[in-house]
């Protein structure tokens, strides 16, 4: 099990909510209950689909955001300014096109009033670290983005600071240059030869979550929370294709997949079990149609993550999509397989007409679909407006994005010619066929 | 199935849009004919100006309606040359250094020939006056529209004219479905902001003296200025707020509807600014009158271009068997892809070249005999006075400047901020300050300042919020991880604003210069030059000389001091914003 670190955690956030307010007044819970801790020489990574607040955290955790609710402590103490012991390197790199790539390095040592010569010695090393020699007096116009990122490192170690914060700093990035990128980053880290103690790294990633990670705290979206810990006591240098990483990766699969179409939902009173209301996950009925086709090509069982590999599409992507057609009743997913259901098969057998049928009945078993058909029912013109659409879907699913889960309500009723859409008037109505 | 247009728009009775479009309507035939009277009237130069509230009414409506004429005389003019000068070379080589040009000179100063000219070719009615002061206004709104048209027609992106050429789209329709949606973003903003530079010529334009005579049209502008005469304060304060409520109006009513309609054209789906749809276009978008019009103008289109638009063979070869047809469709190719062609790109700079000379010689021996009169001392005062009046222009750009930067970065650091105050600046932009020029005189002559000084002050009144406009525009694109980046390091403030902000804004602060320079050049002719109680106060300057000359009728001077602007507002251009504009280009650039 966990032993106790034998050092004091470098930071720490305690219980801390984030709510975020839309326009027109409405309020997004982005943040639910985060603690967590960040110990000395780790490589803290947080993972999780776009949504879980991520980035909000690490935001908290370097000072730039103040939380709604809870605390935040750097070494002890409760951080009340910007932290001073964390450098930050942004997925656009955020570099002034102004200044050459000296000058930008230099710019991270701006506040300590340094002399010429120290200065100097600080930039040249840092620029010589990330192996961008040579190129001091160019400007970012002119730079790759793997030497555009690099740039952003060298101005980020030039600060040597004790933490380093990563904010998806390869995901602009081509994956050649990105694997170089991350060999480079462990390895200042384990040389231990810049100031560098801890690491905080944001990924969508999970094979990049397991080579860089010693500790992967998995996030769940809407609303945003840590849902699992996973300790990665692998040695460094990692190598994809062993059996200890790829096992590493099972288990975050199955980690993800129980975090996002659990076998076992969340425990809800009898009483209100038949008012749940399901969130509908924001993928296409083409990408559905697309994955139960594939799913049929593997004889109609497959593993989650060798399908997503297959298709070569993010594991996240194909977690939604497999939860969309287990809303829709075209697939079980018992832990990590997804089965294609009797239903499943004829919906692809089907040819539109019926299947633009099918999934009209189907949008009908959901709580969803009939709450806000019998919303416009209620009304006099079988219409409502965006508006009052975003309103009430706020009310029924406080975490969610309603914007977002309209979208989908609309996009999938519309093929099932359920609903209609005008975008001139921004009205939704029933489609009553035709007239 | 697809049910094309819902419920609500089958229902018979009428909507509270509708209601509004009617009134629209109403408002429009009420001021056409009281302007159509008014044009066919006798010829009344100077119209007697009643300081009462219900004929402000009345000369609201006039203003309202020669500034919209104008307008749409603009629309025009863009649609018409802005999209000749993007589709074939020779119109480009030709057209966009007129443009350049057009919108360098001082167009005030050509006001009296205007008058002049078209009074003699209408002497017996008032329509030459309104058309000399429609005419002047044009010219102040129509180059910033042309050149933002040619621009956006120029850079759609080529797969949507190769989308066209395969669905065979017909001229018309291609203009209507493809170019004109993907240009009306920055046709309405740009409208916006030309309705606004407008006023400023409206007022102007209204009132003036040539010679012996007054000229003066019933009108918003004029009836400020007889109020300022007669100290009628009363008057004043109502001119200011009709004024005040016809710019918030047409700001509310017409062009935030229209630009966030245009929105929906954009083709970046940038979530950028998350403004509420305006109340009013809500409205409107419920009005069955406007999707009649919509309606008929599809209709137009559609029957314009022949049958549908399909590729079926029959329809094909129906039409082109027709011997009509046939017989139009060979000579217009020929013609347009003549005028594509390279070579008439050539042809047609040298000939701008040969045209550019001899007009250039023939305009010259005519300046030649105009300027002859002028002596050496003339001369001299010309110069003189263009010193003073550029010294005046670098006066109102560097008080600008100093307050307009400190105070747009700061409400540009906050969005909640910039929603509060843009909308007032817009406002405050659109003011035509010349018509507040007496008021502020008084109050500076009571700190005992003259003109000599005062006239910076006045033009510093109309142009500074252009500087502030565009410093605030600027602010607001700063992405925020730099601003993250800088907090974390620990920079201070006043290195933020160092290395930081003032970079940032420096492409939108030139921007906001030049404008503000061209607005400075064409208020001095207001500025140095205030005819007030029967009193003359004059400035040394380019712009007092010019309407002196033309209060006094004394034509050479008018041209020299006219030549003398021309000379150096177009040399500045050249050699100082053309520098500054390719560093920004240089050095400046944000690229993703």
């Amino acid at each position: 099990m966990n032993t106790p670190p034998l050092t004091p955690p470098l930071m720490e956030l305690k219980n801390i909510y984030q709510t975020f307010k839309l326009d027109s007044g409405r309020r997004l819970r982005v943040l639910k209950d985060i603690n967590l801790t960040l110990n000395q020489s780790e490589v803290l990574v947080l993972l999780g689909p776009s949504g879980s607040g991520k980035s909000t955290c690490l935001r908290i955790l370097a000072g730039l955001l103040e939380p709604s609710e809870g605390n935040v402590f750097l070494k002890g103490e409760k951080l009340e300014t910007t932290n001073p012991d964390v450098a930050l390197v942004f997925q656009s790199f955020a570099l002034l096109p102004w200044l050459n790539v000296y000058d930008n390095v230099a710019l991270g040592v701006k506040s300590l009033d340094l002399d010429e010569e120290e200065t100097q010695n600080r930039v040249k090393h840092a620029i010589d670290l990330v192996g961008l020699e040579g190129f001091e007096e160019a400007y970012p116009k002119e730079l790759s983005g793997g030497m555009k990122q690099r740039v952003g490192f060298a101005r980020a170690l030039v600060m040597q600071r004790p933490i380093l914060f990563l904010d998806e700093p390869f995901s602009a990035l081509d994956v050649l240059t990105a694997e170089t990128l991350r060999k480079e980053v462990l390895t200042f880290w384990l040389s231990k030869k810049t100031s560098i103690q801890s690491i905080v790294l944001i990924t969508h990633n999970i094979t990049e979550a397991v080579s860089m990670g010693s500790r992967i705290l998995v996030m769940g979206a809407n609303p945003g929370e840590i849902k699992y810990t996973i300790k990665n006591d692998l040695p460094y240098p990692r190598d994809e294709k062993t059996s200890a990483f790829k096992s590493l990766v099972e288990n975050i699969h199955d980690v993800l997949t129980e975090a996002i179409i659990p076998d076992t939902p969340e425990w809800v009173p009898p009483m209100f079990a038949a008012n749940t209301i399901e969130s509908l996950p924001n993928i296409s009925l083409t990408e559905v149609v697309g994955f139960l086709e594939h799913l049929a090509e593997e004889g109609g069982r497959a593993d989650i993550f060798t399908l997503a590999h297959k298709l070569m599409k993010d594991s996240l992507n194909i977690l939604l999509m497999a939860k969309a057609s287990e809303l829709l009743d075209f697939v079980d997913t018992p832990k990590n397989q997804v089965v294609l259901t009797e239903l499943g098969r004829s919906f692809i057998r089907a040819d539109i007409n019926r299947r633009k049928q099918m999934i009209h009945e189907r949008m009908m078993q959901l709580k969803i679909t009939q709450m806000f058909y019998q919303k416009l029912l209620d009304n006099d013109e079988l219409t409502i407006s965006k508006e009052e659409a975003i309103q009430t879907i706020h009310e029924w699913l406080p975490n969610e994005n309603p914007e977002d889960v309209l979208d989908v309500l609309v996009q999938w009723g519309r093929f099932g010619e359920l609903f209609g859409y005008n975008d001139d008037s921004e009205t939704v109505y029933i489609d009553r066929g035709e007239q | 199935m697809y049910s094309p247009v819902p419920q609500q728009y089958r229902k018979a009775k009428l909507q509270p849009a509708d209601v509004l479009v009617i009134g629209l309507f109403v408002f429009l035939i009420y001021g056409s004919v009281m302007t159509a009277e008014r044009w066919n009237g006798e010829l009344q130069p100077a119209f007697t100006i009643d300081l009462s509230y219900s004929s402000l009414f009345l000369y609201s409506v006039y203003s309202l309606f020669r500034a919209s004429l104008a307008y749409v005389l603009s629309l025009g003019f863009t649609l018409v040359f802005g999209y000749l000068a993007a589709k074939y070379k020779t119109a480009e080589r030709l057209i966009l250094p007129l443009l350049d040009i057009g919108q360098s000179i001082p167009v005030l100063g050509f006001l009296p020939g205007l008058v002049l000219g078209l009074i003699a070719i209408f002497p017996h009615s008032n329509l030459g006056l309104e058309l000399a002061c429609i005419l002047m206004i044009f010219t102040g709104q129509v180059w910033n529209m042309t050149f933002s048209f040619y621009s956006s027609v120029k850079s759609v992106p080529k797969h949507f004219h190769e989308l066209s050429d395969n669905i065979h789209l017909r001229f018309l329709q291609r203009f209507y479905f493809v170019e004109l949606p993907y240009a009306s973003s920055g046709l309405a903003w740009n409208s916006l902001m030309s309705m606004a530079g407008g006023w400023f010529f409206l007022t102007v334009c209204e009132a003036f003296t040539l010679g012996n005579n007054e000229f003066r049209l019933p009108g918003l502008g004029s009836f400020m200025a007889v109020a300022i005469e007669e100290g009628n304060t009363q008057a004043m304060i109502g001119g200011v707020v009709c004024m005040i409520l016809l710019i918030v109006g047409m700001d509310f009513f017409v062009w935030r509807p229209i630009i966030a309609w245009t929105r929906r054209f954009q083709l970046d789906e940038q979530q950028d600014d998350p403004q509420e749809i305006p109340y009013f276009q809500k409205l409107i978008q419920e009005s069955k009158i406007i999707r009649k019009i919509e309606g008929f103008f599809l209709l137009l289109i559609r029957g314009s271009s022949g049958a549908k638009v399909s590729n079926a063979k029959e329809n094909r070869t129906a039409r082109e068997d027709h011997p009509i047809i046939r017989q139009l469709r060979k000579p217009k190719s020929w013609v347009s892809s003549f005028l594509k062609s390279q070579f008439a790109a050539f042809l047609s700079s040298k000939i701008a070249w040969i045209v550019f000379i001899l007009g250039g010689s023939w305009l010259s021996a005519k300046l030649y005999v105009f300027l002859q009169p002028l002596d050496g001392q003339d001369w001299v005062l010309i110069l003189q006075s263009a010193f003073l009046t550029f010294s005046r222009v670098l006066f109102t750009l560097v008080v600008s400047t100093l307050w307009a930067v400190p105070f747009g970065v700061w409400v540009g650091l906050s969005q909640k901020r910039t929603q509060f105050f843009q909308p007032l600046i817009q406002i405050a932009a659109s003011f035509p300050a010349p018509m507040l020029y007496p008021i502020v005189l008084g109050v500076l002559a009571f700190f005992h300042i003259g003109i000599g000084f005062g006239a910076s002050i006045l033009m510093l009144l109309g142009v500074q919020w252009y500087v502030l406009f565009n410093v605030l525009a600027g602010t607001t694109m700063i992405s925020r991880e730099l601003r993250d980046t800088f907090s974390l390091i620990g920079i201070s403030r006043i290195d933020t604003w160092k290395k930081l902000f003032l970079p940032s804004i420096f492409p939108a602060l030139i921007t906001g210069w030049v404008t503000a320079a061209g607005g400075a050049w064409n208020a001095s002719i207001v500025a140095e030059f205030i005819q007030y109680r029967g009193d003359t106060l004059k400035a040394t300057g380019l712009g007092a000389l010019i309407s002196d000359a033309t209060a006094h009728a004394n034509y050479s001077l008018l041209a020299g001091s006219l030549l003398a602007m021309i000379v150096v507002v177009v040399g500045f251009n050249r050699l100082v914003w053309h520098r500054f504009y390719q560093l920004v280009e240089r050095r400046f650039k944000f690229e993703r």
